[in-house]
């Protein structure tokens, strides 16, 4: 029942192959593409140190996973292509709903933050990922599929599949792909919206493979050619020390949670949205986007009419 | 311990060891440019887009800034060829540590503990006026 295809640990050469091509192009000028060798150790030694750390808690996870296929709902065949596809779209969007939470809930940011802290983007970033992800249970969430009666190994490998998919997108060698892909596909382009930090980017493109969960659940947010990603996190690290990295968010926590005056407080900086303060003083990621939007109404109300499509009235100037 | 274990991160640490050195080798990093007044003013609007700056000192080095905005003291420090902007009291930033040449700001901050800005004095001459 374990997976003995583990697509990740497969696609590690085609990684060092795609960073050693993408470095090379850079410096050839044939591409777009920044590196700074303490900022891609630190995403390379975040990577490394993320697979020792998954080895830890790997096993009691499959465990679970196992516990809860043994009490399965309906027999599903790991030899059928229809259930690979339905995998793939269910572990897809569980994957989309699991970074949504990584980002909107405290506690879960805690564990993904270290994936956006490089103020680059490209290949080792995809590589810079988080060392306490078992910790933080998000893992849970996959479990439903192991409920409904996908095989754990069928799971594990979906999983894998989808993580090296999303390897390649970390790249800002690529500028846009054709647009039937644009619209189906998580891509650069969408990728890099998502690991930007200018307001009107932040907390948008949660996507795995499809972006269409963000077209459908309302968190898609194009690249726009007038507002180039700045690429960090809200409070850029000043530091690259590689256990700073992995647990600040951590450590933060303990802190607000040491001063919090009671259950409510405590509540709210443990699960409030990063950003959120008892007393308001510091801002989520919705308030950076509000002020912001507050200074562009404009630009907000066109965006808005692109995304629900032609008014009314545009409707019938195009037809004339 | 488990010797294919052994191997794999031993073959992974080497290879970490190989893209860091090609990306040193590369010179790639975003193209170094000293700060100026306009750009640190620009790297703080990002931050703190309601503050108003009051006064301004660059580093002798172009690597950092630092700026009074009335009560409070923003901090601007390169990373790597980034940069990390934090906000603290000015009495935190008027009393820091000033040693050869180094003004050493503790910033209370476990992702950015300390902020280092080189600066021929402090005070500066022109902060009584």
């Amino acid at each position: 029942m374990s997976p003995d295809v583990d697509p990740v640990a497969l696609a590690v050469p085609f990684f060092v192959l795609a960073i050693v091509l993408e470095i090379i192009l850079g410096r050839l000028g044939r591409a777009k593409a920044n590196y700074e060798p303490r900022d891609t150790f630190t995403s390379l030694a975040m990577g490394l140190g993320s697979t020792t750390a998954g080895l830890l808690t790997g096993g009691a996870i499959f465990a679970a996973s196992l516990w809860v296929y043994e009490h399965r709902l309906f027999e599903i065949p790991m030899t059928a292509i229809w259930a690979w596809v339905a995998l793939f779209l269910l572990e897809d969007m569980t994957y989309y709903w699991f970074h949504r939470l990584a980002h909107e809930r405290r506690f879960w940011w805690a564990s993904h933050v270290n994936h956006h802290t490089s103020q680059h983007y490209n290949l080792s970033t995809a590589l810079r990922q988080t060392w306490t992800g078992g910790v933080a249970g998000t893992w849970l969430l996959w479990l439903p599929l192991s409920l409904i009666g996908f095989p754990p190994a069928m799971v594990a490998i979906q999983k894998g599949i989808s993580l090296v998919y999303q390897f390649w997108i970390h790249t800002e060698a690529i500028g846009k792909m054709p647009r039937w892909f644009e619209a189906v596909f998580n891509t650069p382009s969408h990728h890099r919206v998502h690991h930007a930090r200018n307001p009107r980017y932040l907390d948008r493109n949660y996507a795995g493979v499809l972006i269409i969960w963000d077209r459908l659940f309302g968190t898609f947010q194009p690249e726009l050619a007038e507002e180039p990603c700045r690429y960090g996190v809200v409070k850029n690290l000043g530091t690259f020390n590689l256990l700073r990295v992995a647990f600040h968010e951590w450590v933060a926590i303990g802190r607000d949670l040491a001063t919090a005056r009671s259950l409510r407080e405590a509540a709210g900086y443990l699960f409030g949205p990063p950003g959120w303060s008892h007393d308001g003083s510091r801002e989520t990621s919705h308030q950076i986007r509000a002020r912001w939007a507050a200074t562009q109404p404009q630009t907000v109300s066109r965006e808005a009419a692109e995304a629900t499509g032609p008014t009314p009235a545009a409707r019938s100037e195009s037809r004339v | 311990m488990d010797k294919a274990f052994l191997i794999q991160f031993s073959s992974s640490l080497a290879a970490v060891g190989v893209l860091v050195g090609l990306s040193a080798w590369a010179r790639i990093g975003r193209p170094a440019r000293t700060l100026d007044e306009a750009r640190a003013r620009e790297l703080f609007f990002e931050d703190f887009p309601d503050r108003r700056i009051d006064r301004l000192w660059i580093t002798r080095d172009g690597k950092g800034a630092l700026a009074r905005s009335g009560e409070c003291a923003l901090v601007l420090m390169a990373v790597g060829d980034g940069f990390a902007v934090r906000r603290l009291s000015w009495c935190q930033a008027s009393s820091a540590m000033f040693k050869g040449g180094v003004l050493s700001i503790h910033l209370g901050d476990v992702a950015a503990p300390r902020a280092l800005l080189a600066f021929d004095n402090w005070p500066p001459a022109d902060l009584a006026a």
